[in-house]
């Protein structure tokens, strides 16, 4: 059942001791994963994808859904390089319009 | 489903993959650090998951036992799993058809239906059929 899905498992990053002596905005900046509107995936087939790879309920999944459906985008997770890449792989290969953006 | 459903099904799966490889980008601003080999890891990821599919599907179409014959037609018995990358395979054949009908606005409003044109709006409203069907037995509404 969509669900009871799991969440993706994502590697546990714990930040080294040099990571931690540097003052935040020396830290690696934040990237965000983007999901953009497109004429062709169903709404009902958004929202599960986004349960699926978020592990979301599927209130917040349809939040989500309806951000891009009615405003073309909407952000879906502010993460380490790392994690924001491996949102992107996951959601495009469910052909989502999904990318990741770096926060300035 | 029907015998006549189960025969579409098989003769749209085929048509897996549709999407052009290149479709996709990591990013659209591109000023990721080392964009160009963060693309290419998202594009082996991207090839490598349409291979796996595409060995999961050959499967699938030989193993015709997963069409149970129930008194009110044909069960296709699919695991969680079987069900989640057979969504990917659907979305990749509407998506894929949606591109080579010019990426419509409206993609129910294709401009003029030629030979070319009507094999991809029928892959791209079947296979948006199946997906629904698959996605109503995964959450029961």
């Amino acid at each position: 059942m969509a669900e009871t899905v799991t969440p993706d498992l994502l590697p546990a990053v714990a930040p080294t001791q040099e990571q931690q002596d540097k003052p935040e905005s020396d830290l690696e900046p934040g990237f965000l994963v983007i999901c953009w509107n497109d004429p062709v995936n169903f709404m009902d087939y958004v929202t599960h994808v986004f349960q699926v790879v978020f592990g979301w309920p599927k209130k917040k999944a349809e939040f989500h859904m309806l951000q891009v459906h009615e405003q073309g985008k909407s952000v879906l997770a502010r993460e380490s390089m790392e994690k924001a890449e491996h949102y992107v792989h996951q959601l495009q290969k469910y052909h989502l319009h999904a990318t990741m953006e770096r926060d300035d | 489903m029907g015998r006549r459903e189960r025969d579409l099904f098989l003769e749209l799966l085929p048509l897996y993959p549709r999407t052009p490889a290149a479709h996709r980008k990591l990013s659209k601003s591109s000023i990721l650090p080392d964009a160009e080999a963060a693309q290419k890891l998202l594009d082996d990821a991207l090839a490598e998951q349409r291979d796996q599919n595409r060995q999961l599907l050959e499967q699938l179409m030989l193993d015709l036992a997963r069409f149970q014959v129930q008194p009110t037609g044909l069960k296709l018995v699919l695991s969680e799993a079987d069900t989640e990358w057979l969504l990917q395979v659907l979305n990749d054949i509407r998506v894929g058809s949606w591109v080579l009908l010019g990426s419509p606005e409206d993609p129910h409003t294709v401009e003029q239906l030629t030979e070319e044109t009507v094999p991809n709006l029928w892959a791209m409203e079947m296979s948006g059929y199946f997906q629904m069907h698959l996605l109503k037995a995964l959450t029961g509404d």
